[in-house]
């Protein structure tokens, strides 16, 4: 016999559970959850859908206009550029390079991140003081040009990217992470816990860390956004990935020297850096406003 | 308050100290010789080699070599640049004025939009004006910074002919060079044609400072915002609507310089990316910066010139967000209360 | 003629779990130079009524009532201009968390000038040093002896105290005629609550100004005010004379309020059970129809589930079915609706 409610009462929801629920309620955020979902297919799956491999030249349709102009065909929806090769078929490839080698940076930094962060921000004193200066030398230094002084010393490349953007990035994470547990250890309910025993691992782990979740979760969604806008960036001024690589910025690049006569060249690269930036920041905005009632 | 501003020094010098020592690291890594990533003198004569190994005594420990590293630097020899085989830092000084200036009118553009509009958004009760201006703020967040400055200059400065796309003046002027800053050597010159040329200088910085004023109008716009909202729930202001104070008295004496707080607080924090920006929209645009001087350092392999440029923009990023997290405490009684409760 | 008259004041609240009635049909009748005691729990709705009278609601209320009347005008047709300048003119307020309810980045002193009357009779450029005699002034009268510290000082650095004496000063300085003390004592110690409240029966007693005292501490209430009103869950129960409430309640609320009160004579048994009402208030999403007393009335029967007028008898007003000490006033079958 199923249970019957007699009493009029609210069933309280989970904490996680109000969290998506207050996540859901904000159908920009939600719609932004669908484009990251979107867009990580495409990293996975991208090359297997292309119609056309991304050095494929077609001589016969050179700075092809996109399929809904008069002039162009449905063969190359997106059009092509001034080697012949098709535009969609190289936004697809090039999505793991862009979006793909973001989480994997992203993903590298912030396990490091949260390792140098949490020693850090459990330490006390003089060894606490120094790391803290380190990270402000680090961070004083842009994104940009700290991938400047890595390309300067590895050359270019994707693969030098990756470490550049890598090495701009994890302070950041290392330096949120320890300001959040720092501000945790002064609150009265760690003396508490203190008080009733607990070691520092369990300090660490089962009192202040259920409460920093959220900076991280925070912290990583403006990484990924952040990465993919400097690994655009670095391919735009050739000092990431080359010529004929299909990663977005790098597009942009190429598409260059045809702006006047072919603008989608150009355009739809831009675009499509703009929709996966946008993506990851409507997630991170949703969650940061889903997150925020718990911190008050 | 003073032992505050020895702190905040101290901060400068143990971060400046630290931002030295990973240059010197990375001078060390160079794929070229190492005298050449310290001078660079492409073919020095051997007096100059042994000059420069006395310079940086390149023979002894490695700490030694930093201290000496660290006196060359200090005593402002930058080496001289391999491509242009002048002293770094004399190409510094007349590269940086056109990046501050550049700098300078895009903060102003954003402050100056970024928060009436900020204001004026928190007052809205109304769901669909909240929902524009957030979709709005968020993507020009989330605008690709190099895409964006092609496509302004593709609309305004081909397509519609208005605006001129790169450089700072039109190259038929003759502006002698004072401050560096070209709006006000345009200004302060004798040429019978200063005024035109003030008008050209400031047709030319239009749209590389508003490609390079979107991000920080967006941040300023949200946060100025964000807090408002939250400002105006506050108690006292209620308070003050209790005393019968007008309301646009309310925003402008009591929450503003209240949310103004956290705005500081962030331009602190968003000055790296900033840099990073304005990277890129002097090399679309041409702005003879630091920035495009960099860039072409690196397709040059000029490493004096990387090295001496990286250090000139950290220190300055270093010495800007000490002096906002000062003008921060100055401004926010609150904080001083930290203060002396941590002494 | 009655300072302040409010007949069937409703507050409706938006909340998400929808729309709740915070504040019910409440009446209060405040004469001039009176000092009136509102008693309720933490959110029975006291503060609501508050700002409502003075007129700044929050963004998700509805307020509708028969009558609203400022000595003799209408407050519910007037503009929000007319009625902002009736706040800080006529009515002002002080709140329960004094040092919360100052700027935190202005000094005292600003906050102070700017609200001071400023004295149109005399040239402007002598104005501002007017206004800060004034301050001065008026500091003195509210106890602060050395003005110039506190005046260049900020919020933090002064004591809760001290910001609800500035706080007054501020209130009183444009000689309002109703000021609303929403829980002045909150979170301060005793004796400086004793300073308060006598600060507050001075400005009663000396400028004639009208108080609505509002407190969750029936013993202090009794002790300076001249009326008494009692509210539970947004529902007046009784309203009347102190003296009288005191001795003779008629609503079994307030009685157990007054039972309430710790005995001190040392009467009482070892280990005896404090008298309480049990159970807990209710919470605004789950209100009772009727009584919202009636699931924990002592008193209650069937009749409850029907909203009890409010009954007039000589100057004392309660809503009860059941009130002790009395006949029962509404024993009209027709509900009210």
């Amino acid at each position: 016999m199923p249970q019957i409610k007699i009493y009029q009462g609210d069933e309280i929801p989970s904490p996680m559970l109000k969290i998506w629920h207050t996540f859901a309620d904000n159908p920009f955020a939600f719609a932004g959850l669908w484009a990251v979902v979107g867009f990580l297919l495409l990293a996975v799956f991208g090359p297997f859908i292309a119609p056309y491999s991304p050095e494929h030249q077609d001589p016969h349709a050179l700075l092809l206009a996109p399929s809904w102009d008069p002039a162009g065909t449905v063969e190359h929806f997106l059009g092509t550029d001034d080697l012949g090769r098709d535009i969609f078929s190289r936004l697809l490839h090039g999505a793991h390079l862009t979006f793909g080698v973001a989480l994997a940076i992203v993903l590298t930094s912030l396990v490091l991140g949260f390792i140098i962060g949490s020693i850090s921000g459990m330490m006390k004193g003089l060894k606490s003081s120094i790391l803290s200066h380190l990270l402000d030398a680090l961070l004083s230094i842009p994104s940009l040009l700290m991938a400047i002084l890595v390309v300067a010393v590895m050359g270019p490349g994707l693969n030098n990217v990756f470490w550049a953007v890598g090495i701009a990035l994890t302070p950041q994470f290392v330096r949120a992470i320890h300001q959040a547990i720092h501000e945790e250890l002064q609150k009265e309910y760690v003396k508490a816990a203190k008080l009733d025993g607990a070691n520092p691992i369990q300090i660490f782990w089962y009192v202040i860390m259920p409460n920093v979740w959220d900076t991280v979760i925070i912290q990583t969604t403006l990484g990924i956004s952040a990465a993919i806008l400097d690994i655009a960036a670095l391919g735009f001024l050739n000092l990431g990935a080359q010529a004929p690589s299909p990663e977005w910025g790098a597009m942009v690049s190429q598409g260059m020297d045809n702006i006047l006569t072919a603008p989608w060249t150009v355009t739809i690269p831009g675009v499509a850096i703009l929709c996966s930036v946008l993506a990851i920041n409507l997630v991170g905005d949703g969650l940061r406003s889903a997150l925020s009632p718990i911190n008050n | 308050m003073a032992r505050y501003l020895l702190r905040r020094l101290n901060l400068f010098l143990a971060t400046s100290l630290v931002l030295f020592a990973v240059l010197f690291i990375v001078t060390s890594q160079f794929p070229v010789e190492q005298r050449f990533a310290l001078t660079g003198i492409q073919s020095p004569s051997a007096e100059q080699i042994a000059q420069i190994e006395a310079d940086y005594k390149l023979n002894s420990g490695k700490f030694n070599q930093f201290i000496a590293y660290l006196q060359q630097r200090l005593g402002g020899n930058l080496g001289i640049s391999a491509t242009s085989q002048r002293p770094v830092a004399d190409e510094l000084a007349s590269v940086l004025p056109a990046s501050f200036e550049l700098a300078a009118v895009a903060g102003f553009l954003a402050l100056a939009f970024g928060l009436p509009l900020g204001i004026l958004a928190s007052l809205s009760r109304h769901k669909v004006t909240q929902h524009t201006i957030m979709a709005i703020t968020l993507t020009g967040y989330s605008i690709p910074v190099f895409w964006l400055g092609l496509t302004l200059s593709l609309w305004f400065g081909v397509q519609l002919g208005w605006l001129p796309i790169s450089g700072r003046l039109n190259l038929l002027y003759e502006i002698e060079p004072v401050t560096g800053f070209i709006l006000i050597d345009t200004l302060i010159s004798s040429s019978p044609y200063s005024t035109s040329a003030f008008l050209d200088a400031l047709l030319h910085i239009i749209l590389p400072a508003v490609t390079l004023a979107v991000l920080p109008f967006t941040v300023v716009v949200r946060i100025t915002r964000a807090a408002m909202i939250s400002i105006m729930e506050q108690t006292y202001i209620k308070a003050a609507e209790a005393r019968g104070l007008h309301t646009s008295r309310i925003v402008l004496r009591h929450a503003l310089p209240n949310a103004l707080i956290p705005v500081i607080k962030n331009l602190g924090l968003m000055l790296g990316t900033f840099a990073s920006y304005a990277i890129v929209v002097e090399v679309i645009f041409s702005w003879p910066g630091v920035g495009a001087w960099l860039v072409s350092g690196i397709y040059q392999r000029d490493y004096t010139a990387i090295q001496g440029g990286v250090l000139a923009v950290a220190l300055i990023i270093i010495f800007l967000s000490i002096m906002i997290e000062v003008l921060h405490t100055t401004m926010n009684p609150l904080s001083r209360k930290e203060l002396y409760a941590s002494n | 003629m009655p300072l302040l008259d409010i007949r069937n004041l409703t507050i409706e609240l938006d909340t998400p779990h929808g729309r709740v009635k915070a504040l019910e049909r409440v009446s209060l009748t405040i004469n001039p130079a009176e000092v009136h005691g509102l008693v309720g729990e933490s959110g029975s709705g006291r503060s609501l009524l508050a700002r409502a009278i003075l007129g700044i609601p929050g963004h998700n209320w509805s307020i509708t009532a028969d009558r609203m009347m400022w000595d003799g005008r209408n407050l519910l047709e007037m503009s929000p201009k007319q009625r902002r300048n009736l706040m800080g003119g006529e009515i002002s307020m002080i709140f329960q968390d004094p040092s919360s309810s100052l700027d935190p980045v202005i000094s005292i002193g600003d906050q102070l000038i700017e609200a001071m009357p400023s004295h149109q009779n005399i040239p402007f450029w002598r104005r501002g040093k007017k206004r800060k005699q004034t301050a001065e002034k008026w500091l003195h009268k509210v106890g602060i002896k050395n003005t110039d510290r506190v005046m260049s000082s900020y919020a933090w650095e002064l004591s809760e105290g001290e910001c609800q004496k500035v706080m007054i000063a501020m209130a009183v300085a444009n000689q309002p005629r109703l000021l609303i003390a929403d829980e002045p004592t909150n979170s301060m110690e005793v004796q400086t609550q004793a300073q308060i409240f006598r600060l507050l029966s001075k400005l009663n007693q000396l400028q004639g100004v009208s108080i609505l005292l509002i407190s969750h501490e029936l013993e202090t209430l009794s002790m300076w005010c001249d009326q008494l009103s009692v509210m539970y869950c947004g529902q007046i129960m009784e309203s009347g004379p102190t003296s009288e409430i005191v001795e003779r309640p008629f609503h079994p609320y307030t009685k157990t309020l007054l039972d309430n009160i710790p005995n001190y004579s040392g009467t009482m048994t070892h280990k005896s059970m404090m008298p309480t009402l049990p159970g807990s208030a209710p919470a605004l999403q789950h209100l009772p129809i009727g009584c919202r007393l009636g699931p924990r009335c002592p008193e209650a029967q069937k009749k409850c589930v029907n909203k009890p007028n409010l009954c007039h008898k000589k100057n004392r007003y309660f809503a009860c079915h059941f009130p002790y000490h009395e006949e029962q006033c509404n024993d009209d079958s027709t509900p009210s609706s």
